[in-house]
């Protein structure tokens, strides 16, 4: 397996750092699209096994060599095959994407399980991304012996990173500092007061983030209530625009997004909320720009205050803690990629026949020395004849398995008989005696 | 008493690495880290009370004869308060903040401990005395407890404001679940101080004949100052920070119950 040629694990992929957007939409695949051109590459022997990881970023195409990939570049061929699936003349493509074989492709798929590959350095969804190309494509009867184990120490392997180092421990986008912030003062969001003010894109966005988190009082604030109302529609409640101060004492976070250029929050609309409040802190995250929260409202007690600057500024710093991680969460991957790499090895047809060998001939040696004993009356001659006899014997025994071993073109399936070789005869390939 | 020594240096080994590895679980999230802290502090926790109770049958009182002992007896309370809070609560990340002030008074106890056990004394005994001081130290523990809890609801409140977000304020809970941990050690320590000093009067009122003593006057002033600190954020609307402030200024007045009261005001409160 030393010899990448030799290896039969295979990589194709786009992803978004050498493909533009408007190339990899054309390259992204469906569940549909997925069965379809998996189904096809196996039956015409170009793959033995295959997982394909689609997601907004990246499609890469993971497969184990297939009888008909023995000649020729197996990785530019799997490339062509998928361009001309998608309807995209292969010369588009062209110096597009990443094509990698054998340890190589094991360290990809590992580094972009952990994360490593992502657009946002770390980011943990990706790993269920991963799990859900191999449960589609293990559910589909695509993968067997070495994609399966592939994929398990990969979901393993982006596992230990998560836990192991702080790669994903901090959030790097502005949503995603804001929610952490907040529940740095309010552990459990999802009981808590929201009140958002403004229905444009960005209250959207956090709209959507609390719905997702379980938040259950939203209430929305706009000078045009029609548009509140339509940003309610799955939860909470809207409110016209003179309503805001009598539920800004009611909100626990408030998140403000309007396009007003003056403040639409004073110092003295907080100290009154607060003082109504009954000792609760009411924390403001203010993304307007201009800023719509007087910056005064910072100093009050219980009143904190967090404007788009302060979230970017955080963000920026946690990417750069989050950077530093990249050396701690590589040694892991390393360990991983090796642990598999042995396990690949150990697979190999050569030292499986090798051993296979040596142990019948430790058994025939054992088993013939065992024998002269009791046959002390035997001749020299005698003796000789036996010996010869039973290593012709071992040879015959072997001759099918060897061959099976040897001769067998589709890679997974020799990879699968020898290691039910080294199961059935009980093998040692690490030994040299 | 050589047992209970033994056992007491235990338990204080089984508390530092139920620290270490608090400290550990708080720099590196890794759940088997605070399942041996647990672990630990549960065990060090038994062996503590096997030390406390073979010292109680040598005196054949509960362990507050003297200063030593009843140090032991407090930083088992200190533990025992911690333990509730972590159960009541479920957040173990205060642990490192909070076990050090069993350690350092069980060290101090196992460092002073008397190679003899000292004389009963005929006057203080009985359980009604017994009650009055063991709920009076469990009182301390928990406004010991309570006082660092202050703290740290101060700290990570000054990293919310001052937008300092480092490794502390994420591992950090929430202000309101610190809010909610100081509270629940007040509610403790209010509660078992106020019996105790209810028990206390009533032995006054048998053995000394009044109930005045200037250390019942400050207890009560005490008590109501943690009283207030209960009330203050729902009856007056007090922001946790002003509550955090005042729960402190509290401990500072138990320090001086404990020193300048007991020792130049007070001679009826001294460990003899």
């Amino acid at each position: 397996m030393s010899n990448p040629d030799e290896s039969p694990l295979l990589l194709v992929g786009w992803d978004f750092r050498q493909t533009p957007v408007e190339v990899r939409e054309r390259l992204a695949f469906t569940p549909e699209k997925i069965e379809a051109v998996v189904a096809r590459m196996r039956q015409e022997g170009l793959l033995a096994e295959c997982v394909i990881v689609s997601t907004c970023n990246r499609s890469e195409v993971y497969g184990v060599r297939g009888p008909a990939a023995v000649e020729g570049d197996p990785l530019l061929a799997l490339a062509r095959y998928i361009s001309e699936f998608h309807g995209v003349p292969h010369h588009e493509i062209e110096g597009l994407g990443f094509r990698h074989m054998g340890a190589d492709a094991v360290r990809h798929l590992f580094r972009v399980s952990a994360g490593l590959e992502s657009l946002a350095l770390g980011e943990h969804q990706i790993l269920g991304q991963v799990r859900e190309a191999f449960r589609f494509a293990s559910s589909t009867g695509h993968t067997r012996t070495v994609l399966n184990r592939l994929f398990q120490k990969a979901l393993e392997a982006g596992k230990r990173v998560r836990n192991e180092t702080g790669l994903n421990s901090r959030p790097i986008s502005i949503p995603g500092v804001a929610i952490e912030l907040a529940q740095k003062i309010y552990e459990d969001l999802a009981p808590r007061r929201f009140l958002i003010l403004g229905a444009g894109e960005t209250s959207s966005i956090f709209y959507d983030l609390l719905v997702a988190r379980g938040a259950k009082n939203i209430e929305v604030v706009n000078r045009t209530l029609e548009k509140a109302e339509a940003l309610c529609q799955r939860a909470g409640k809207a409110y016209p625009w003179e309503e805001l101060a009598s539920r800004l004492p009611q909100a626990d976070v408030v998140v403000s997004a309007t396009s007003s250029t003056e403040p639409v929050i004073t110092r003295e609309d907080v100290r009154r909320a607060v003082a109504q409040r009954r000792g609760q802190p009411l924390f403001f995250l203010d993304l307007g720009i201009p800023r719509n929260v007087d910056p005064g409202v910072a100093d009050l007690n219980n009143a904190f205050l967090y404007a788009v600057d302060d979230l970017q500024e955080i963000a920026e710093r946690n990417r750069q803690e989050r950077q530093r991680e990249v050396g701690p969460a590589m040694d892991i991957l390393e360990e991983e990629l090796q642990d598999f790499l042995a396990w690949l090895g150990s697979l190999a047809v050569v030292p499986t026949i090798t051993a296979l060998r040596r142990k019948f001939e430790t058994i025939r040696e054992a088993e013939f020395d065992r024998s002269l004993e009791k046959l002390s009356s035997l001749t020299p001659a005698d003796r000789e004849k036996i010996r010869l006899m039973a290593q012709s014997l071992v040879r015959s025994l072997l001759r099918r398995p060897t061959e099976a071993l040897k001769d067998e073109a589709d890679p997974t399936r020799r990879l699968e008989r020898a290691e039910a070789a080294q199961y059935l005869f009980d093998l040692d390939l690490d030994s040299k005696d | 008493m050589a047992t209970s020594i033994l056992l007491g240096a235990t338990a204080l080994l089984l508390y530092l690495g139920a620290e270490a590895f608090s400290i550990a679980h708080l720099r590196q999230e890794k759940a088997w880290l605070g399942i041996l802290a647990r672990s630990l502090l549960t065990l060090g926790f038994l062996v503590h009370f096997g030390a406390l109770e073979i010292g109680g049958r040598i005196t054949h009182t509960v362990p507050y004869r003297d200063l030593p002992t009843s140090m032991s007896l407090f930083a088992w309370m200190v533990a025992g308060s911690y333990g509730i809070l972590r159960l009541r609560h479920r957040e173990g990340s205060t642990g490192p903040f909070l076990l050090p002030v069993a350690i350092l008074f069980l060290a101090i106890s196992l460092v002073t401990h008397p190679v003899q056990a000292p004389a009963p004394d005929p006057k203080l005994t009985g359980a009604l005395f017994a009650f009055h001081v063991t709920l009076a130290i469990l009182g301390y523990a928990a406004f010991t407890l309570s006082f660092v809890l202050a703290q740290l609801y101060l700290i990570q409140i000054h990293q919310i404001h001052r937008r300092k977000l480092g490794v502390l304020f994420s591992r950090l809970p929430a202000l309101d679940v610190l809010s909610r941990m100081h509270h629940t050690s007040i509610g403790i320590g209010v509660v078992a101080m106020t019996v105790a000093s209810t028990l206390g009067l009533l032995w006054a009122k048998q053995n000394w004949g009044t109930y005045w003593d200037p250390k019942v006057a400050v207890t009560f002033l005490l008590i109501a100052v943690y009283v207030f600190c209960l009330l203050a954020g729902r009856l007056l609307g007090w922001s946790g920070k002003r509550i955090a402030i005042l729960s402190i200024a509290g401990y500072f007045l138990l320090l001086f119950s404990y020193t300048i009261v007991n020792l130049f005001i007070t001679q009826e409160h001294v460990f003899r």
